[in-house]
């Protein structure tokens, strides 16, 4: 297996026109998929794996003329986690950043890598969502956006074109929202896959919720998002009473699986109950 | 964490360790050496239980590298080898018993080529209907696990009774009942099974080994190759951990056929940790029913508890865990009355094996659970339960053994009590935050020392004078990382009165150094420590009597051992040690002393069914205390603060004191709340470190450790060994925490461990007694 060290886009698109070529961002996941495969001598290996790390173009973090926060897709968890503008204007992200993985996880894994790896735990996923956040890919035809929740397909399924690699998420940081929530159970403190995962955004009007975006990880095949539970929200201010009857909504409507870290009847009775931890917000 | 106060040397081993200087028996890779790896079919067939119809080695051989592929016809001699029942095969010619059998072994120029030879190897194995639950495996028709073996699928069966528990419960005024589940537990040591081995010209059998027990495995591969053991050399260095589960053979046999067939050259067999998950032994999944009586004042009267003991697909020393565990049964308690039955049954399982607190962390969570439910019961203080009822010097034990020994768990529990986190644990509870509810429990737990009655728990030291007047000891057991090699390098020092940087150690070989047994048992630095005092004594006097010549003196009177020399005080001269050894002939500088561990004689209760090792006569003690907050929402446990007061005799190196408590405790943390080894139809579902989760250092709460007075008269310096007891605490200890905050009626829903989010929760839901679950 080769592997190949492009500097700019340039090389990065060549390479990928190699036959059998495979993008590695982090290699958080992939490396230890590719362990498997070659343990098992079932599944063929990819024939180079294309480096994304020494691309400058796809790291880093600015602001866009909008006021979005445009995130290279190869940064680091642990860049962005260090970053004042995300720390300030993203703070669900960052919280979310903190307890992806561990200290080791987070310098190596990446942004894109999380986002392609298209896993319903995925842990920035849930803020990215609800946020709105739209995905830049770039090909040697150019660039196009689409909206984050387009782009992941199912597990393991994006909408990426042979030769087309993610460059960027774009983050429009959402000031209006006063309420801002992000949870991560895990069954530890670290180095724990998301059983359940919520990212909740709450605009308040005169006290009661204009606007609510609720966005939860591993309780479907990908991010889970629940109008109903929004609209039941709507118009309340954001007592008990009102986050106890949007759980209800959730629970009603969320259809999660079991595996191994919970059985579906957990995930749909927590998927409901963190919004409970939005009343003391 | 306190550091260690500067009067205190540091562990002999903590720069090695820190610096990764240490050279583990992974570390060796031996020029030229071949890599050796077992072929283990069961797991990607998903067949637990299966015939072998074949093996195809033809693709395997074709791959370049792949020097032998060796399978069961291969095998020289009986091919079963065990600690004590030798009834598990070097390489399975005939019957898996479980996912993890291995069919054939592999030899390979690179770990590449073994990679991909272990992937092109293919076995035709015929699935059998399977045994995968104790109880369902003794039910008339279950499938034998071993076709053909007197008493099918039960191992074991026994019984110890002391007066009558049953009309004792009949009678008593108060009885709680409790069943209980302790599941399967996997060592995770950091350090995988591994080891490299050599056939040498001479027909010896050098081999370094990750192994607990040196002497004996020599046996154990004799035995499954039909070789002359004491052909056989092992070294075996500073293991990264073993907790038990490198306490007989793992790559033992494995290896030593691969070096019969390697042509004289080196063979390195180092387990990944999918095999590690796959093969190696895990802690017996017990299933526990007990009944506790008492009197109206909280007076113990009686226990009756049934266990049933999964051993996986072979005995390897499942009799002696259950053993251990059922001497342990009644609990650190005066019970005039008790009966325990025993059963240890064969199934498809992963073989279950040694696991630090060897069957009395399974005990444990039963008898403590029980306590707590009497306390209740009563309306009494759950602390105070246990000082009216905790066994002291003199009493007589569960099993009716007279403690003529040190027993100080009232001491233990003293100090638990008179400790802040004790004393505010009302005020915790109270100050729960919404969703939150907070609690404070404590346990009481205790584990004998060494191999029981039965068995010689022997170890024989040698210390030596070098050339340069240095001292060299010759350690006959296993340093696994709980620091048994540095409390030797202090007692030597102590003894010989030398500087600690005076004391070299050579780690246990079996060419060099003096037959003993195990790394195991809370025996090791109380054993050999033991041994190596008299030792040390027998050095000493006889170096400051060898001083007389030289020294001019007419009587062995004022000649003494000071650091660097011997000293004659009346007259002020003084003879260099380096002067003194080469004044004296190689053979006259050493010493070589043993120790027996001393039995218990005087035992009141009946015991049937044990064979050897039954029953013990030294114990440590623990009080445990877990300060707890579960969320309400998620059901989440955390562990915010932990405190453990241990009774092991006189303290020898306190920072290898509380490293042993605060290490079990983690290790018993981990087992109370997050490990959970699944099992489908025998497979393993959590195969390795990203599914089967053990705590972080998230997940852990600081942890103190104090020391009780204590003095154990036959310990080394009085000392009792402390490895094991520790992770019988925090079960059960986190247990009463439980349900200290979710109340008796969630309580009595858990009772089967790891305590996970999903289990809480589901207790709250149906306890429904949460005081602040609605308090936002």
């Amino acid at each position: 297996m080769r592997v190949q060290s492009p500097r700019d886009l340039a090389e990065l698109f060549e390479a990928l026109q190699t036959p059998g070529a495979q993008p590695l961002a982090g290699g958080t996941d992939l490396l230890v998929r590719l362990r498997a495969a070659r343990k098992d001598g079932v599944k063929p290996l990819p024939a180079s794996l294309v480096r994304l790390d020494g691309v400058e173009a796809l790291r880093g973090v600015r602001r866009e003329a909008d006021g979005a926060l445009r995130l290279g897709a190869a940064s680091t968890h642990a860049e962005l986690l260090a970053h004042p503008l995300v720390r300030a204007a993203l703070p669900e992200l960052a919280a979310a950043l903190t307890q992806l993985g561990s200290p080791p996880i987070r310098n190596m894994g990446t942004l894109g890598g999380n986002i392609c790896t298209a896993s319903p735990a995925g842990d920035c996923l849930p803020p990215l969502y609800a946020l709105g956040a739209v995905v830049e890919l770039a090909s040697q035809a150019g660039a196009r956006r689409m909206r984050l929740a387009e782009f992941i397909a199912g597990p393991g399924r994006t909408g990426l074109k042979p030769g087309e690699v993610l460059a960027a998420a774009i983050v429009p940081p959402a000031p209006e929202f006063q309420v801002r929530h992000f949870e991560k159970v895990g069954r530890r403190g670290a180095l724990a896959i998301a059983v359940v995962s919520l990212s909740a955004l709450l605009r308040l009007e005169r006290g009661r919720i204009a606007e609510a975006r609720l966005a939860w990880g591993s309780v479907g095949p990908t991010v889970w998002r629940c109008p109903e539970a929004e609209a039941e929200l709507v118009g309340r201010k954001p007592t008990l009473a009102a986050l106890s009857a949007a759980a209800a909504v959730v629970r009603e409507n969320v259809r999660p699986i079991g595996d191994l870290r919970a059985s579906a009847d957990y995930r749909r009775q927590v998927a409901g109950n963190l919004l409970l931890r939005l009343a003391l917000l | 964490m306190p550091l260690p106060s500067p009067s205190t040397p540091p562990r002999a081993d903590a720069l090695a360790k820190a610096t990764g200087a240490e050279r583990y028996a992974f570390d060796s890779i031996p020029e030229g050496c071949l890599h050796a790896g077992a072929f283990r079919p069961g797991a990607r067939l998903g067949i637990a239980h299966g015939r072998v119809r074949g093996v195809d080695a033809g693709a395997a051989l074709s791959i370049p590298g792949v020097v032998r592929v060796l399978t069961a016809a291969d095998v020289p001699g009986p091919n079963l080898h065990g600690i004590i029942h030798r009834d598990q095969p070097v390489l399975c010619g005939e019957v898996i018993r479980h996912a993890g059998d291995p069919v054939a072994l592999v030899l390979a120029e690179t770990p590449e080529a073994l990679r991909d030879g272990l992937a092109a190897l293919r076995a035709d194995i015929e699935p059998l209907p399977g045994a995968f639950d104790a109880a369902g495996a003794l039910k008339p028709g279950a499938p034998l696990v071993h076709a053909g073996r007197k008493g099918g699928n039960l191992l074991l069966r026994a019984k110890i009774e002391k007066g009558d528990a049953r009309a004792a419960l009949k009678n008593a005024p108060v009885v709680v009942r409790g069943e209980f589940f302790t599941p399967v537990q996997e060592h995770a040591f950091l350090e995988t099974q591994c080891g490299t081995a050599r056939l040498l010209p001479d027909g010896t059998l050098d081999m370094t080994l990750s192994t607990q027990s040196p002497f004996r495995d020599r046996f154990e591969i004799g035995a499954g190759l039909g070789l002359d053991p004491l052909s056989i050399r092992i070294r075996a260095p500073h293991l990264g951990g073993g907790f038990g589960g490198k306490d007989g053979a793992t790559v033992q046999c494995l290896l030593a056929l691969a070096a019969l067939n390697a042509g004289g050259r080196p063979v390195r067999m180092a387990w990944d940790r999918e095999e590690s998950v796959l093969a190696g032994f895990k802690r017996h999944a017990v299933r526990l029913r007990c009944a506790l009586g008492a009197d109206t004042d909280g007076t113990l009267l009686a226990h009756d508890c049934d266990m049933l003991f999964d051993t996986g697909a072979y005995a390897h020393l499942g009799g002696e865990v259950m053993e251990l565990s059922m001497e342990h049964a009644c609990g650190p308690y005066r019970i005039p009355n008790t009966r325990v039955t025993g059963r240890c049954v064969y199934t498809n399982n992963p073989i279950a094996g040694a696991f630090r607190g060897f069957g009395v962390a399974q005990a444990s969570p039963a008898f403590e659970g029980l306590m707590d439910e009497l306390a209740a019961k009563l309306g009494m203080d759950p602390l105070e339960l246990r000082r009216r009822n905790a066994l002291a010097g003199g009493d007589v034990n569960g099993a009716g053994v007279r403690l003529n020994a040190s027993a100080h768990l009232p001491e233990c529990l003293e100090a638990v009590a008179a400790h802040p986190l004790w004393a505010e644990r009302e005020a915790w509870r109270a100050s729960a935050p919404a969703f939150t509810m907070r609690g404070v429990g404590v346990a009481a737990v205790f584990n004998g020392m060494g191999y029981g009655r039965g068995l010689p728990d022997m170890a024989i030291a040698k210390v030596e004078l070098t050339d340069a007047g240095g001292f060299r000891v010759y350690v006959s057991v296993a340093d696994m990382g709980q620091g048994n090699a540095s409390a030797f390098a202090l007692l030597a020092a102590q003894e010989l009165n030398q500087p600690p940087s005076s004391i070299e150690l050579v780690m246990p070989d079996t060419e060099r150094c003096h037959p003993s047994g195990s790394s195991s048992a809370g025996r090791t630095t109380y054993t050999f420590g033991n041994a190596l005092i008299k030792a040390c004594a027998g050095l000493r006097a006889k170096l400051a009597s060898r001083a007389a010549m030289p020294l001019l003196r007419d009587t062995l009177d004022g000649l003494a051992l000071e650091p660097g020399r011997v000293v004659h005080a009346p007259s002020g001269k003084a003879l260099p040690l380096a002067v003194l050894a080469r004044f004296l002939p190689h053979d006259d500088r050493i010493c070589v002393a043993e120790f027996l561990m001393p039995v218990a004689q005087d035992v009141a209760g009946k015991a049937e069914g044990f064979l050897i090792g039954y029953p013990h006569l030294l114990f440590a003690y623990a009080a445990h205390l877990a300060r707890i907050e579960v969320d309400g929402l998620t059901g989440r446990v955390r562990v915010c603060d932990y405190l453990c007061a241990t009774d092991g005799g006189r303290v020898l190196h306190r920072q290898g004191f509380d490293q042993q408590a605060q290490g079990g405790a983690a290790q018993g943390i981990g087992y109370a709340l997050f490990e959970e080894f699944r099992l489908d139809a025998g497979r393993s579902t959590t195969g390795d470190l990203g599914t089967y989760l053990i705590p972080t250092a998230l997940d852990l709460p600081d942890i103190a450790s104090l020391a009780v007075d204590g003095c154990e008269e036959s310990g080394p310096h009085g000392l009792k060994g402390v490895g094991e007891v520790g992770l019988n605490g925090p079960a059960p200890a986190v247990a009463a925490a439980l349900r200290h905050c979710l109340g008796d009626a969630a309580a009595r829903r858990l009772r089967r461990l790891p305590f996970t989010p999903e289990r809480v929760l589901a207790a709250l839901k149906a306890g429904g007694t949460a005081r602040n679950r609605r308090r936002a």
